[in-house]
Parts: C-alpha cells; sequence; structure tokens
C-alpha cells in the first residue's frame, strides 16, 4: 500500500459519542501505526484484526469548497460521515450558517450514520476512499 | 448555460423512473403515483418506526403495511389482547410517508412527508422534530419553521410538511457541474434525495449510489 508518509494524517479520535468533532489536529511526519485500542470509541467492543486497520481517505473539493492542505488522511472504519463532516468544517473553519455535504461517486450522500468502514468496502479502490466535500447553504 | 440545466418535469419523471427502478431491485418501496384528473406524477413511500413513546397502543395489523417493511429486528409487538394503557415505557409504531413532487414554480424537486401513528393520530411538526438527527437541529437552528413548512399536497389536497426548496439549486448545482466536467450523467433526484432525505429520516440504502452517476456513453 502506497502511503506518502507526510500527507497521511491521522484523524483524531472521537473524545465521546459519534458525532463530536476533533479539537485539535496534530501533523505526524511518521507513517502512522494502527492505533492501540485506546483509539476506539469507548462502548465499541475490540474489533478483531483487520477491522482495527483504518482506512485511507482522499478529500476532494467539488464547487467552490475551499480546497484542504491535507487531502489524505487516515480515518478509523467506525468514524461516521457526520463525525467526517464535522471535522471537515472545523478545519475549513466553515460558520454555523454552512453546512457541508460528502459524496460518494460525486454525487450520492450517505447518511449521517453511515459508518467510513462500510463505505470503502461498498466504493473503494486502490486501497482508498474517495469523498468528494461540498460546502453549500441548503436550508434556511 | 447548456438546455440539459433545465430541470423540467419531464427530467424529473425521467429520473424518478429510474430511481423506481433500482427501487423495485432492492425493494425498497417507492411507487409512482398519478393523479386521475391530471399529468401530474409523484413519487412515493411508506415506511414504518418505533418511536419510544408513553402511551403504548394497540398497534393492529395496519392495512397500508407495503411489501417493504424497513428492517426493524426489534419490532415486538404486544399480543392482541394487549389493553392500551399509559405506561411510563413503552414503543410506538410511526407511520412515515414520503412522497416526491416537482415543484414547477422552482423547477426542482420537492419532498413532502407526514406521520401519523397507527390509529390514525397525525403528528405534529414538533414531534416530527425531535425524531430529527442531532447534526441536522443544529443547522436548522432548533427552528424548522422556516425550512419546513406546512402545505396543502398540490395532488390529495392534505396537509403535509415540505421542505423548503428554495436552496434546493444552490447545493445541486456544484455536483451537476462536477459531474459535467468529468462527462458523467447523475441522476438527479437519486442525489437530490440522499442529501435531503436524511433531514426528515428517510435515508437512501448506499445501493442508490451506483445509479446516480453513469459514465455518458461516448456519442
Amino acid at each position: 500500500m502506497a502511503e506518502e508518509s507526510e500527507s497521511t494524517l491521522q484523524l483524531p479520535p472521537s473524545t465521546a459519542a459519534e458525532g463530536e468533532g476533533p479539537t485539535e489536529v496534530s501533523p505526524e511526519t511518521a507513517t502512522p501505526e494502527p492505533p492501540s485500542s485506546a483509539a476506539v470509541s469507548p462502548g465499541t467492543e475490540e474489533p478483531a484484526g483487520d477491522t482495527k486497520k483504518k482506512i485511507d481517505v482522499l478529500l476532494k473539493a467539488v464547487g467552490d469548497t475551499p480546497i484542504m492542505k491535507t487531502k489524505k488522511w487516515a480515518v478509523e472504519r467506525t468514524r461516521t460521515i457526520q463525525g467526517l463532516i464535522d471535522f471537515i468544517k472545523k478545519f475549513l473553519k466553515l460558520v454555523a450558517s454552512e453546512q457541508l455535504f460528502i459524496y460518494v461517486n460525486q454525487s450520492f450522500a450517505p447518511s449521517p450514520d453511515q459508518e467510513v468502514g462500510t463505505l470503502y468496502e461498498c466504493f473503494g479502490s486502490d486501497g482508498k476512499l474517495v469523498l468528494h466535500y461540498c460546502k453549500s447553504q441548503a436550508w434556511g | 448555460m447548456e438546455e440539459d440545466e433545465f430541470f423540467g418535469e419531464k427530467t424529473f419523471q425521467h429520473f424518478c423512473a429510474e430511481f423506481i427502478k433500482h427501487s423495485q431491485q432492492i425493494s425498497d418501496g417507492w411507487e409512482w403515483r398519478t393523479s386521475k384528473d391530471c399529468s401530474e406524477g409523484y413519487m412515493c413511500k411508506t415506511q414504518f418506526q418505533m418511536k419510544p413513546g408513553t402511551l403504548v397502543s394497540h398497534p393492529g395489523t395496519s392495512a397500508h403495511v407495503q411489501t417493504c417493511l424497513p428492517v426493524e429486528e426489534a419490532l415486538e409487538l404486544p399480543p392482541d389482547d394487549f389493553e392500551v394503557t399509559e405506561t411510563t415505557a413503552g414503543i410506538e409504531v410511526v407511520k412515515y410517508e414520503y412522497h416526491v413532487l416537482y415543484s414547477c414554480s422552482y423547477q426542482v424537486p420537492v419532498l413532502y412527508f407526514r406521520a401519523s401513528f397507527l390509529d390514525g393520530r397525525p403528528l405534529a411538526l414538533k414531534d416530527i422534530w425531535e425524531g430529527i438527527h442531532e447534526c441536522y437541529k443544529s443547522q436548522l437552528r432548533q427552528e424548522p419553521w422556516d425550512t419546513i413548512t406546512q402545505q396543502e399536497h398540490p395532488v390529495l389536497g392534505q396537509p403535509f410538511f415540505v421542505l423548503h426548496p428554495c436552496k434546493t439549486n444552490e447545493f445541486m448545482t456544484p455536483v451537476l457541474e462536477n459531474s459535467r466536467k468529468i462527462n458523467r450523467s447523475v441522476n438527479y433526484i437519486t442525489s437530490w434525495l440522499s442529501v435531503v432525505g436524511p433531514v426528515v429520516g428517510l435515508n437512501l440504502p448506499l445501493s442508490y449510489a451506483s445509479i446516480t452517476s453513469q459514465d455518458e456513453s461516448v456519442p
């Protein structure tokens, strides 16, 4: 698996229940090792073998959405779409009134509770999952 | 702008037909309905959800059970002779109906929905609101009134809640433009519904993503 170590960053684990984004991002220069069980969200069972491996996610911007400097992230399988959205919103410093949508296949928005691991199994290729994100005003 | 930017009623019907084809393949329960006196048509789906409630009502066997009841393994209906009582804990079954219609004024699809208990009592917006995913609540600023309004269903003439379509073009346009750039066609309905559906409890199975976008055949 080809990994550009300097651009593959760890997505910090959820501090609590799903949906809460991380508060701080610390870049790592070394190739990230699979985290210990401490990185697994509390309350989940200890996953066996492969399920502990993180997913390589490639984030691509759509439309006028700002492009993230770091596009490639290692994400836990159990991270939800909503968790990822919260993270990108914080990363891009979007204001509360701006919404962010994530798409697979560049056009389908998975529901917020969908897990990255499941999406990788359905839409991943070449060892990674490509997700497109788009900033928009959808309501209000 | 190209001519296919215009999302007319024919285009709407075409994408709905494609959507329903896939729905039938995966038994997802969507149907097409036409009104008797006009050529308008719309897509609809009925879905049942379990809600924790204070009133345990006799569930009965609903005549409206569609062929594809969504998976609810926890569906434990009390036996038929169960009394209607008020208890502090209980499960209520709520019937949700989702209708996708075409809006001539906005030239986009619009999502109509309503919910009722099995005995026919409709849910108020406040109750529906409680069932909405947390992440949307903050987006809709805890006050759904501007975004979700109650309107008369254009064909059935009954009150439904409607997700306001005024911003639909805003979030659809980047997706459509992006697809045009890479020469792929997008099923507008699938893409749109995948975005707006979850806001009101309607989650599309992932397999729809395979029909959202297809490579255009080279002319």
